[in-house]
């Protein structure tokens, strides 16, 4: 079972400090942008990871291969431990996971001809040798993604926003890599564009045997491309299992509120489909709600929820179908309440902090 | 996000490509040339400019006499046919010596702004790449140098290391160091943060080659304007320092020079200052004027630092 995971991520954290201005910079507080994120990623599936904007899943993403430094946990990509990585093994690992970014029009240097900027990555790692040899590749790229091999010399600003996004592609899979991660791959894109970036993705995956993780904020989108389904909220993974488990029947209030927001293509079911708002916004990642940081929007919130963090627990019918909710029974680290130990919670208050029921809201 | 085609009805065959666009590639430069040449203005002055670096290169064969060719019959003489521009108090032409001192004034232009242009450009990069501990060292240094007034500091420099054409050169260039290094911070920070820039990190890009292939050609634009307008102010400044006595040393001439040694002929021949004064003031213009036009055609949003200073 182990041999097949690509890549994994333990208690993964990024938080970013949040300094005061001014000569004496102090540190006060930080971000917790991903806030201890356990995740696998199996070889050749494509795992979508869904959530809120803001909710830390473009910073995972960025983590995984190491774009933005991780300040705690590890990450592991084939064996490899990526967080001790130096600079010559982070160079390998880059050409073995690639990136395709959200915005085209953000992600192609404007000085730089289709074919500069898909041979990049051949040039960066001494791959295809002498010039003709890397054009021949850069041809083969773009033929690959669907884009005629004569525009190579051509300057972003010519192309539309899916050719760019095929451009970006072709970049991302120049170096051969086994994993690519797509950040909101689509969602600058027209939704007639959508489609066939996302059918181009699918047939690369199947044809190069790629992994994939599938960042997106549109679960629908999600439930028609992911093998799996992960879902985030402020900076932790709170369900995560089989596509059409997680699709389907989902465990977590915050997944079925997601997906309740998804029309449906059918008026009446459409009309008949219930609809769960939910009330507030996402509170900042700087300030997160003790226990579970879901329960400040939760509807169905109760007595553990502030003072336990849900672990990930298996729940519904499907194996491998995990959800951090309390509602499946009470499972997770007690939290030292900071009203117990007015000088600042200690790890060993932590662990002996009283569990209070009742002081919830 | 509407709808849609079920995983099942992905095509096998690649989707038909969207048709590829119709406008033949043309390099950013001759676009840039283009749209600068539909600015009189900026056409006019560059074109000026040619003419007097042509001057410059070609100063010995266009002027009618050597510069220090002398005929004790005709001092202070004014404009004639013979003597166009006039003569000064030891009878030189006037007009030869405006065409000679022209190489001097643009090589001490030139090399200074250059130097700058380097060193700047350079602590700007690191500054604005690399942040942190080596933003705030470096930045330091350069407020150091800001805070003193530019002419002031060229005068010390040239003071300890002694008055000639090459101080003036290294003077004028330490001066202008720190407003090169804040523009291309500047720019730098903001083309650092840019999606591309990522990107080719994400493929395994050096720092090294990020900076040199992504970060400097995007952050160039405000860095070509500031060199243009660099340079009416180094002419000014290499005049200032003649003026005073601290740059390229008699009898060779150059305009700030000739305007010192006119000042006290001032009231008996008006054509000894104003000819070397108007060949100060056309190459300045002729700089700032290619400036602003070079501005609005690269880097429209930028206008605070080269139009407020007095530097």
């Amino acid at each position: 079972m182990t041999d097949d995971v690509l890549l994994s991520a333990r208690g993964l954290e990024v938080h970013f400090p949040i300094r005061s201005g001014g000569v004496f910079r102090r540190s006060s507080g930080a971000v917790r942008a991903v806030d201890g994120v356990d995740l696998d990623i199996r070889r050749g599936e494509t795992l979508g990871l869904v959530g809120e904007s803001g909710c830390g899943k473009s910073t995972l993403g960025n983590a995984l291969l190491r774009l933005v430094e991780p300040t705690g946990g590890t990450v592991t990509f084939d064996g490899i431990d990526v967080t001790a990585l130096g600079r010559r093994e982070l160079r390998e690992l880059r050409r073995r996971a690639g990136m395709v970014f959200q915005d085209p029009f953000a992600s192609l240097d404007p000085r730089r001809t289709v074919a500069q900027t898909v041979s990049e990555p051949l040039e960066v790692h001494g791959l295809h040798g002498d010039r003709r040899e890397r054009a021949a590749r850069v041809s083969e790229l773009l033929e690959l993604v669907g884009l005629d091999p004569a525009v190579a010399d051509r300057y972003p600003h010519e192309f539309s926003g899916g050719q760019r996004q095929r451009v970006g592609i072709a970049r991302a899979l120049a170096g051969e890599p086994d994993f690519l991660v797509c950040d909101e791959a689509i969602a600058s894109l027209d939704v007639s564009v959508q489609a066939q970036v996302l059918n181009l993705l699918r047939r690369l995956q199947r044809r190069l045997g790629l992994t994939l993780l599938f960042i997106s904020h549109d679960l629908s989108a999600v439930r028609h491309v992911a093998d799996r389904i992960a879902v985030m909220y402020l900076g932790r993974v709170v369900e995560i299992g089989p596509a059409a488990a997680v699709g389907g029947d989902p465990q977590m209030p915050y997944t079925q509120a997601l997906l309740s927001a998804v029309p449906v293509p059918h008026p009446e079911l459409e009309r008949s489909r219930k609809r769960t708002v939910l009330r507030g916004d996402v509170p900042s990642p700087a300030a997160v709600p003790t226990g579970c940081r879901f329960r400040t929007r939760c509807p169905s919130a109760f007595e553990p929820c502030p003072d336990v963090d849900p672990a990930l627990q298996p729940v519904g019918q499907v194996d491998g179908h995990l959800a951090a909710c309390h509602l499946h029974g009470v499972v997770g680290t007690p939290v030292a309440r900071e009203d117990d130990a007015p000088e600042g919670p200690t790890p060993a208050d932590a662990a002996r902090a009283p569990r209070r029921a009742g002081r919830a809201h | 996000m509407t709808q849609l085609p079920t995983p099942g009805a992905v095509p096998a065959e690649p989707p038909p490509a969207e048709l590829p666009p119709t406008r033949t590639a043309r390099p950013r430069w001759r676009e840039t040339l283009g749209l600068l040449a539909r600015n009189p203005t900026a056409a006019v002055s560059a074109l000026v400019l040619i003419a007097i670096v042509l001057v410059a290169v070609f100063d010995e064969t266009l002027a009618p006499d050597g510069p220090n060719e002398q005929d004790q019959s005709r001092a202070l003489q004014a404009p004639s046919w013979g003597h166009p521009f006039g003569t000064d108090e030891l009878s030189r032409d006037i007009l030869s010596r405006v065409l000679l001192g022209a190489a001097t004034s643009l090589r001490v232009g030139f090399l200074s702004v250059a130097f700058a242009l380097v060193v700047g450009t350079l602590i700007g990069l690191l500054a604005g790449y690399y942040g942190r501990w080596v933003d705030d060292v470096l930045m330091r240094v350069m407020d150091m140098l800001f805070a003193f007034p530019a002419v002031l500091l060229a005068i010390a420099i040239v003071a300890v290391r002694g008055a000639g054409p090459t101080n003036a050169i290294l003077a004028i260039g330490i001066v202008y160091v720190p407003i090169f290094a804040r523009v291309t911070r500047a720019s730098v920070l903001g083309v650092r943060e840019e999606v591309y820039v990522r990107a080719s990190r994400s493929v395994g890009a050096s720092d090294l080659r990020l900076i040199t292939r992504h970060v400097l050609p995007n952050a160039a634009p405000p860095i070509i304007v500031q060199t243009s307008i660099s340079l009416a102010f180094a002419v000014l400044a290499e005049a200032a320092l003649s003026f005073l006595g601290l740059g390229p040393q008699r009898p060779n001439p150059s305009w700030g020079l000739m305007l010192a040694d006119s000042r006290g002929f001032i009231d008996q021949a008006w054509w000894y200052s104003v000819f070397p004064g108007l060949a100060i003031v056309l190459t300045v213009l002729c700089f700032n004027l290619l400036g602003d036009g070079l501005r609005d055609v690269l880097d429209p949003r930028q206008r605070t630092l080269m139009a407020g200073g007095g530097r």
